[in-house]
């Protein structure tokens, strides 16, 4: 991508700024910005993979919010005469053990689950970027400080680092995303930082400062936006990763309050059952698997455009 | 659903029950013998028998006969060491063991057991009337030692001193009658060791440091890995009520233990282990899956105090109103939750106590679940229904809070029927470490718990705050009047001679208990016990306890 150096004394457009001027200059119907963004939706449109992929996302997110209308049992209410009855058409993902839909279930457990991915991924995104920005503009002691911190958070396993935090908090859904958010933050900071490192060299940087931008409008203005796309992709790929992070801790049953159950609590909950009735176990397992498997696709796909 | 019928319908189930364990080849309510030594054959010498329990106890891992409170461990020691009587898990009679005969003075207050000669521990030193009086004092320093939080401690209540008669006669000496210790010298808690091993610190004893006058002998004990037990050489002194009173059969026996309850069922099924021996009762799932391995199931209740919830009716708590307390029990559906949880043929709880224990009197029609008079006593007391099908008085919801461990189906299935009539249960999961500060700051309403004891008085060690481990669950538990009333009834049975007396005073008691909500029955503890086809000889002790006297493993 070749960046058109701007004349001193001007802040350099940002992306949208461009977009919009170019788009209303140029006479081409179908060029610049928005023809890119509508050419480049149309070959997403035609990968398979990625459409299904989005389109469980979107289904997943939409579950969150409005469970619902895509059923019509309560999540909680027993049913002992119903108790662990198979797959069917009136219970998708069979019932468990005290006879409730586990369908159901599943999808009430989305929003707790997409909740605790959201707290998890913003504390990520929001500390990462802070720690990389400043550590990567400003350099010298301060770099090495914060990068040597982030270099013992490295080492420590961050499945064991949740749980040291999650014990220490307590249990429910937001200590759960704390430990896992606060977990993924070193990755975030150090790709940001290395993006910071290298948009930092960039000849517009210099401009800016020779055109006399002071050093934070030159790292709001000019160095944030030309860095986040790659920690865009990865926050992408890390709900994945938060998801399998925030099941397994409630896996391990330090997720919310009984009755309500995250995914991996339901998991959990069949594991007794595993001979006798594995879809209570494999049927929430398969969705979790297909949820974070969809995320992969469109992280990589998203990466792969970026080139 | 059952009301008044529920007594002979209970009584049906569970000779249902019995007549189709009975068809399986495996015997439902415990005998002294297993169905399956018949299809076996004779019983055969050697082998190693292999056992997965469930995992050891993380705060206190201890093998000593006077300190543990373990289930799990007190099978183990049941093996190891000889108690001065037995308890015939049939009718509950105590009968001879190390003691030959007994007596007891008419005030209850002398009691002079008459010892089997030739009878010595496995370093070779007698068990005569100085050792039991080595034990006895023994236990009063590690009372001491421990302020109380011994196990043991519950069965020696009143007991002052011991004094050697002659070799083979000691008496023991109480300050104040104590009518169960006759039963408690049967259980494992009481059963002699070599009284040097009181020379040690209790820790170094809960390790295993002792040895004592049993069929088998420890060799070792890591705790939460592996425990082993060989067979003592020479043995001829067992309790008349195994059948084999000599040497054992096996060789060695390893108790492993397993958390996951599934592995350890597996591992049953695949012939890993010969028995599995889980805490909480099998799932119908286990049950169906081991059976179909050929595998038998045993079960027996553990007698003592059912799994129960205690209340905290401390002033200003919603359960500090006798109403809400009875609506609570009628709410529940006592027999949903045991088909539901533990299968079709599982015993539905009838009181206080669960039904293997001594003096039980079933208060099965005062538990029925009643939904409509559950609704009636909440409106009454002022519980109104309002949002979201829960009820309000003075705009405050009708929240009770239950401290749990881990969530289980159980808890999950109690909530849903509370709910039924506008009660909202949270279960607040505390783990094992923070429970007893949990307790002790009296911000909860329920907390369950049980206690396995042959014998009613297990129950004061839960209600009375004079005796009982947690002080603040004991005072929460009852109106100070009431808790006055139940220490007078137990204060009863313990003080008299007459057997008579006891039972009436129990009965009594269990109907107070229930009558003012004092505990609110769960369900019933039901021992389960997952064995080979290629073990024969399988017993419950009267504690329902594993008793491997008779066991042997087909080569």
């Amino acid at each position: 991508m070749t960046v058109p150096i701007p004349p001193a004394g001007q802040p350099v457009p940002s992306g949208l700024d461009r977009a919009v001027e170019e788009s209303l200059l140029d006479d081409a119907p179908v060029v610049g910005r928005r023809g890119n963004t509508v050419r480049t939706l149309k070959r997403l449109g035609r990968k398979p993979g990625f459409v299904l992929a989005l389109v469980l996302i979107v289904f997943v997110v939409l579950t969150a919010f409005v469970p619902s209308w895509f059923t019509g049992f309560d999540p909680t209410a027993t049913s002992p005469k119903d108790r662990l009855l198979s797959p069917s058409l009136t219970h998708p993902f069979g019932t468990d053990d005290l006879g409730r839909d586990l369908w159901t279930r599943m999808l009430h457990g989305s929003a707790l689950t997409i909740k605790a991915t959201l707290i998890a991924l913003s504390i990520a995104i929001v500390a990462g970027l802070t720690l990389g920005v400043v550590s990567g503009f400003f350099g010298g002691l301060v770099d090495v400080v914060l990068m040597r911190f982030v270099d013992v958070l490295l080492a420590v396993p961050s499945l064991l680092f949740a749980l040291a935090i999650v014990t220490a908090l307590g249990f429910g859904t937001v200590p759960v995303a704390i430990a896992v958010g606060v977990g993924i933050v070193p990755g975030f900071a150090r790709t940001t930082r290395a993006e910071v490192l290298r948009v930092k060299t960039l000849p517009y940087v210099e401009a800016a400062r020779a055109g006399g931008a002071s050093w934070l409008r030159v790292l709001v203005r000019h160095v944030l936006p030309n860095s986040w796309g790659p920690v865009l992709v990865l926050a992408v790929l890390d709900t994945g990763v938060a998801i399998i992070a925030i099941a397994s801790l409630s896996f391990l049953g330090f997720g919310a309050a009984p009755p309500a159950a995250e995914w991996g609590t339901l998991i959990s909950n069949g594991r007794n059952f595993l001979i006798t009735a594995p879809w209570v176990s494999l049927l929430p397992g398969l969705f979790v698997g297909a949820v974070v498997l969809s995320l992969n696709h469109l992280s990589k796909t998203l990466q792969e455009l970026g080139r | 659903m059952f009301t008044t019928s529920s007594v002979p319908r209970r009584r049906g189930v569970a000779a249902l029950a019995i007549a189709l364990a009975t068809t399986l080849g495996l015997s439902a309510c415990s005998s002294g013998s297993s169905a399956g030594s018949d299809d076996l054959g004779k019983p055969q010498a050697g082998g190693t028998l292999k056992v997965a329990f469930w995992p050891d106890n993380a705060a206190f891992s201890c093998v000593d006969p006077f300190q543990t409170y373990w289930i799990e461990h007190r099978t183990v020691i049941r093996n190891l060491a000889d108690s001065l009587t037995d308890q015939d898990p049939e009718t509950g009679e105590i009968t001879p063991w190390l003691a030959k005969s007994w007596a007891i003075a008419p005030d209850g207050k002398a009691y002079t057991f008459h010892l089997r000669d030739g009878v010595t521990f496995s370093d070779g030193t007698p068990v005569d009337a100085a050792a039991i009086k080595g034990n006895v004092d023994g236990w009063l320093e590690t009372v001491k030692a421990t302020n109380g939080a011994a196990f043991g401690s519950s069965y020696i209540l009143g007991l002052k001193s011991a004094t050697v008669v002659d070799p083979l006669t000691v008496e023991l000496d109480f300050s104040t009658p104590n009518s169960s210790f006759l039963q408690a010298t049967s259980t494992t808690n009481l059963a002699i060791v070599a009284p040097d091993a009181f020379t040690r610190t209790p820790e170094q004893r809960c390790l295993g440091e002792y040895v004592a006058s049993g069929a088998f002998t420890l060799d070792s004990y890591k705790p939460n890995e592996l425990l082993t037990i060989s067979r003592r050489p020479g043995y001829t002194w067992g309790s008349a009520l195994s059948k084999n009173t000599k040497e054992a059969y096996l060789d060695k026996v390893e108790f492993s233990y397993v958390a996951e309850d599934s592995v350890r069922t597996g591992n049953l099924v695949s012939g890993a282990v010969d028995i599995a021996w889980p805490r909480n009762p099998f799932t119908v799932e286990d049950r169906a899956l081991i059976e179909a391995s050929d595998a038998t199931v045993e079960s027996r209740s553990l007698p003592g105090v059912s799994q129960s919830l205690f209340p905290n009716v401390t002033d200003g708590r919603p359960l500090s109103d006798l109403d809400v307390r009875q609506a609570f029990v009628k709410a529940l559906d006592l027999k949903s939750y045991a088909t539901t949880i533990y299968g079709d043929d599982y015993p539905v709880v009838g009181g206080a106590f669960d039904e293997t224990t001594t003096y039980y009197v079933s208060q099965a029609d005062k538990l029925a679940h009643d939904k409509a008079g559950a609704e009636k006593l909440l409106d009454a007391a002022g519980w109104t229904l309002g949002k979201g099908g829960y009820r309000y008085k003075d705009g405050e919801k009708l929240t009770l809070k239950n401290l749990i461990q881990v969530s289980t189906p159980g808890d999950e299935l109690i909530q849903d029927q509370l709910k039924q009539v506008g009660i909202d249960l949270v279960l607040d999961v505390v783990p094992a470490a923070e429970r007893p500060a949990a307790i002790t700051n009296g911000d909860y309403d329920l907390v369950g718990t049980y206690f396995t004891r042959a014998d009613p008085g297990a129950l004061q060690f839960i209600l009375d705050p004079d005796l009982a481990n947690s002080k603040a669950l004991a005072v929460n538990s009852s109106s100070p009047e009431t808790l006055a009333e139940i220490k007078d009834l137990f204060a009863t049975a313990a003080r008299t001679t007459d057997d008579a007396v006891s039972k009436t005073a129990y009965a009594d008691l269990q109907a107070l208990l229930v009558d003012q909500g004092v505990t609110i029955p769960v369900v019933e503890r039901l021992q389960y016990a997952g064995v080979s086809n290629k073990v024969g000889g399988f017993a419950f002790t009267s504690e329902s306890f594993l008793k491997l006297n008779d066991v042997w493993k087909k080569q």
